[in-house]
């Protein structure tokens, strides 16, 4: 079941490279069929989980390598399933998203499906070494998919996104291989890791003559490699010119999945297999996580740029997460990934609305850098698309009744029930205000107001569009009221994570 | 006594073969003109060399043997290295065939001088006298230089030539001083016995002329692997040769010396300690070998980075990957041998794949710089994407068989336990040779195509040849269990 979710992209891919040239439409349906398919096996997932337990399920199992005990180890638990659901849901909506793209169209899709197998594979795999193989295969399709078919400054772009990327993913193979071998017995199992956490306390490892502490030096290693990827600041740098320079579809997988992988590692790798590393680095990571939340909310309020505004908000929001998973509370942890999953819907809701406003008047600009108007009063030549731009807005900013609210309050409370960092998280909270500033400041300066002459001929959203918004726009609202569909498939999971932490 | 040099000849019947097709490419060549233009004789270099790999395959994997009075070896590392050798000859004179900087009158040469240097690759594999092992060295050196000169209208290859003369020279001599020197301290050439002759004496009671003639020796074999610090040679002689030369050079070559290092530094310098090696002259030996790999890795990693012909990238990128698998070499472990042994496997496909493209691209545009490429993707898309699977295998990206041998080298560092330095050192300048190596993937299907309107055709020759590199790469680099398997069984006949 797992991997036929996660092979068929690849499979597509294949198919779609065979067909013939010249003919754009059949590339776009055949990449529609292939991803239409994972989308109707995660529902049928999504009834069949079991989610009374917090062991791995549907766990497909064979021997890969067997001279260094590499398995073929896919499976799902409470963690990974939220995040297979976002990603079979956002990649089908992103292939119809990408309609527009008129040249190269079989390489983007081909590429785009191959995006999706790595993607599905992170989240499934249980094997180290398979999990790092299906983590560092999306960095080439990316790559491609930013350089070729991205903006302005698309091969800058597309390059640091490559090159900072595949640094932290170094680190992380050096911890790999250091992980396996000093496991008693030598391992990449990451569940019976997991269950053997503690063997690495006490052991050192020497650099330059300084003797560091083992778990100590593979939390900061898997650390840096994912927080790069979540992107934690310092290591955000490459997030703005990669989603700003990406094209529509690729930026919403970006933000809505690819962001959640750093983020999901920590919880899978840092957290189970070094406990006690996590105690000790928890003060320095909410800290983090508060810095992320202010530096990206107000790096967001001084954009012109819509789309670099949104690409800061994801900086932004990515910090409640890092609040939470920091916080080791229920609340915090199941806030936190439920953050995960409403992030992923809002952003992508973003990013594509964004995309809209750009297909139709090729500029994104708030204030252009003339200091004229970019847009103004728009309102009220397109009104479908100021609703929905709103519920977005306010679903990211978290307004009671939508999705982010509810994910943001339990962060919150999470993190304030905590004893440690009370003060960090009044600190944090500005950071709603803050999101609440930036994001009804760029409402009122694009949709309100007089109308600005230029786009008085502004085209409504059509259905095509409406297609892909509307989804991500029922579950904002429906998890907004009632969260527990989600909520339900992480408890028992995210329970037995923090009983490792007391 | 008959029997004795009969079964010497058995075990050395690859090598006996090569000669064999040589004297038939002479004869032929010499009593039927006519074939010298055609293709015959580099389908005679072809065959010869599948048909030295049927030999090594049929001999198999021997126990360790010394054959011709001690002088050379035989043993499963010989075996390995002895597909690589016919391997990297045979694919080697099949890109030949289509390629227009070999003319077409020079292919009978080409045929000897590349069966000539493989035979003289073989004996620095065999050797355990490091006369034997000098003969190799200067067979493989002299023929190179020819062959490096080999468009003899091309000032740039009279000059790459030259500069390899004069540079191979000068390490020949180094050598061959640091070989006498040696002798004089030991009193014997035979890898063995100068290992008994050095247990003698601890390890500090060595004199300094010892220690001269190690870095003396050292010197002839870093030139021969382009090391650190002889790799000088390596740039302008890859960027001034044939393109085809230079796909054997980046690799034929590189695994001689590497089997040469491996049985000179495990055989003289190194007792067998159970499955690993034991250094005669202790630790130091595991350090110096480090620091030679990070000065390796960074100079060719830092160096490719500003470049703009794509051959000098290569170039640089060949001297980088020697560094990584120096780390192999460390500590002296038997898994540390074999991932160098599965790198070389991974190497030689994905750098013959690289320069093979380098030279469809020197057919079409007549330059190797990276203007050349731009949008060459978009017009032959196989040939772009062939070469974006032999780029990416050789950053260490996974699902390519570089990863794989960059995992298992820095798996072997890190069960080595002490060089944590070199293995950060080492993940690092991976990175950075991403960016020289997506540098001429953005060329290929990031630009435009240059103002051109037909779109160049590939030829089948070619399509198959770069199909069949890299199947192997992506099969390699998920399914490695088998060669990993392979290399091991042969190391432990070593």
């Amino acid at each position: 079941m797992l991997s036929l979710m996660t092979f068929l992209p690849l499979i597509g891919m294949a198919v779609i490279l065979c067909l013939p040239n010249g003919k754009p439409n059949l590339v776009r349906w055949t990449a529609v069929v292939f991803t239409a398919i994972p989308l109707i096996l995660g529902i049928i997932l999504y009834n069949n989980f079991d989610r009374s337990t917090a062991s791995v399920q549907f766990v497909e199992r064979m021997s890969w390598i067997p001279q260094f005990n590499i398995e073929y180890y896919m499976g799902i638990d409470g963690l990974s399933v939220p995040m297979v659901l976002l990603t079979v849901l956002l990649s089908f909506i992103c292939v119809i998203a990408s309609w527009g793209i008129d040249k190269g169209v079989k390489g983007y899709y081909a590429m785009f499906l191959f995006l999706e197998t790595g993607m599905m594979g992170v989240f499934c795999a249980l094997d180290f070494f398979l999990f790092f193989v299906f983590w560092e295969i999306m960095l080439l399709p990316m790559y491609f998919l930013i350089g070729v078919w991205g903006g302005k400054d698309k091969v800058y772009a597309a390059i640091k996104f490559f090159l900072y990327t595949l640094a932290g993913s170094v680190l992380m193979l050096l911890v790999m291989l250091a992980m396996y071998f000093y496991a008693e017995p030598h391992t990449f199992d990451l569940i019976k890791l997991a269950e053997s956490h503690g063997q690495f306390l006490g052991k050192t490892v020497t650099l330059f003559g300084v003797p560091f502490a083992l778990d100590k030096i593979f939390w900061i290693g898997l650390f840096i490699g994912f927080a790069i990827k979540v992107p934690i600041w310092p290591f955000h740098t490459w997030l703005p010119w990669a989603h700003v320079e990406a094209p529509t579809a690729v930026s919403v997988i970006l933000a809505g999945v690819l962001l959640k992988m750093g983020t999901y590692g920590i919880l899978r790798m840092n957290y189970p297999i070094l406990p006690e590393a996590t105690l000790w680095a928890s003060n320095a990571m909410f800290i983090l996580g508060v810095i992320n939340v202010i530096y990206g909310a107000l790096c967001a309020m001084a954009q012109k740029d819509l789309k670099k505004l949104v690409a800061y908000s994801s900086v932004s929001h990515m910090g409640y997460v890092i609040m939470g998973m920091a916080s080791f509370t229920t609340a915090g942890v199941n806030g936190a990934v439920l953050q995960m999953f409403n992030h992923g819907t809002s952003t992508a809701m973003l990013f594509l609305l964004v995309g809209v406003i750009y297909d139709r008047v090729h500029h994104r600009w708030i204030v252009k850098p003339d200091g004229s108007k970019g847009f103004g009063g728009i309102a009220a030549v397109v009104p479908v698309y100021t609703g929905m731009m709103a519920i977005a807005l306010f679903a990211s900013l978290g307004l009671p009744g939508l999705s982010g609210f509810i994910s943001e309050a339990l962060v919150f409370l999470g993190a304030f029930s905590n004893p440690h960092f009370q003060t960090y998280t009044v600190i944090g909270s500005i950071g709603i205000l803050l999101g609440a500033a930036y994001l009804l400041w760029m409402f009122m300066r694009v949709f309100l107001g007089p109308l600005n002459e230029e786009h008085k001929d502004l085209e409504d959203m059509n259905w095509r569009e409406k297609l892909t918004l509307l989804p991500l726009c029922g579950l904002v609202i429906v998890l907004g009221v009632y969260p527990m569909p989600v909520m339900n498939l992480m408890g028992p999971t995210l329970a037995k994570l923090l009983a490792l932490f007391g | 006594m008959n029997e004795e040099i009969l079964k010497n000849l058995q075990l050395f019947a690859p090598e006996l073969w090569i000669v064999l097709s040589l004297c038939v490419l002479f004869l032929l060549d010499g009593f039927i003109p006519k074939v010298r233009e055609s293709v015959v004789p580099l389908f005679i270099t072809i065959i010869a060399c599948l048909f030295g790999m049927a030999l090594t395959y049929k001999s198999g994997v021997v126990a360790k043997t010394e054959i011709f009075s001690r002088m050379a070896i035989s043993d499963g590392l010989v075996n390995f290295f002895r597909y690589i050798f016919f391997f990297a000859c045979g694919v080697t004179a099949y890109l030949t065939l289509g390629s227009k900087e070999v003319e077409e009158r020079g292919r009978t040469e080409f045929g000897l001088l590349i069966l000539c240097v493989t035979f003289g690759m073989s004996l620095m594999a065999v050797a355990n006298h490091l006369l034997l092992l000098y003969i190799g060295i200067e067979t493989v050196s002299i023929i190179s230089f020819l062959m490096a000169g080999f468009s003899r209208e091309s000032l740039r290859s009279n000059e790459a030539a030259f500069k390899y003369l004069v540079y191979g020279a000068l390490a020949s001599g180094l050598m061959i001083y640091g070989i006498s020197l040696l002798y004089a301290y030991t009193g014997s050439l035979y890898y063995t016995d100068i290992a008994t002759a050095l247990t003698k004496v601890d390890s500090s009671g060595h004199p300094s002329i010892f220690w001269l003639s190690l870095i003396l020796i050292y010197s002839g074999l870093a030139y021969k692997i382009s090391a650190f610090p002889m790799h000088f040679w390596a740039p302008d002689v890859y960027e001034g040769a044939p393109t085809p030369i230079v796909t054997f050079f980046s690799v034929g070559p590189k695994a001689a010396g590497f089997a040469a290092i491996l049985h000179f530094v495990l055989g003289a310098l190194a007792t067998k300690d159970g499955e690993n090696w034991k250094p005669i002259l202790g630790d130091n030996l595991s350090q110096v070998i480090a620091v030679i790999s990070a000065c390796t890795m960074i100079v060719g990693n830092l160096s490719a980075v500003g470049q703009t012909n794509v051959k000098r990238i290569l170039a640089f990128s060949s001297i980088a990957h020697v560094g990584y698998m120096l780390m192999g070499l460390i500590g002296l472990t038997s898994f540390g041998v074999s991932s160098i042994l599965f790198y070389l496997v991974a190497y030689c496909a994905m750098n013959i794949g690289a320069f093979w493209v380098v030279g469809i691209v020197s057919d079409l545009k007549g330059r190797e710089d990276l203007s050349a490429f731009s949008g060459l993707g978009w017009q032959m898309p196989l040939v772009g994407v062939s070469m974006a699977v032999f780029l990416f295998s050789l950053t260490g990206i996974p699902m390519f068989s570089g990863f794989i041998g960059k995992f298992l080298l820095f798996g072997s560092l890190i069960k080595t336990q002490g060089y944590l330095w070199l293995a950060i050192l080492g993940v690092l300048n991976s990175v950075v040779s991403l960016y020289y190596y997506v540098k001429i993937l953005k060329a290929m299907w990031l630009e435009k195509p240059e103002a051109e309107t037909a779109s160049p055709k590939l030829s089948v020759l070619n399509a198959v040849g770069l199909v069949g590199l890299a199947v192997p790469t992506i099969w390699l680099g998920l399914f490695f269990g088998p060669v990993v398997q392979f290399v091991q069984t042969a190391l432990t006949r070593f």
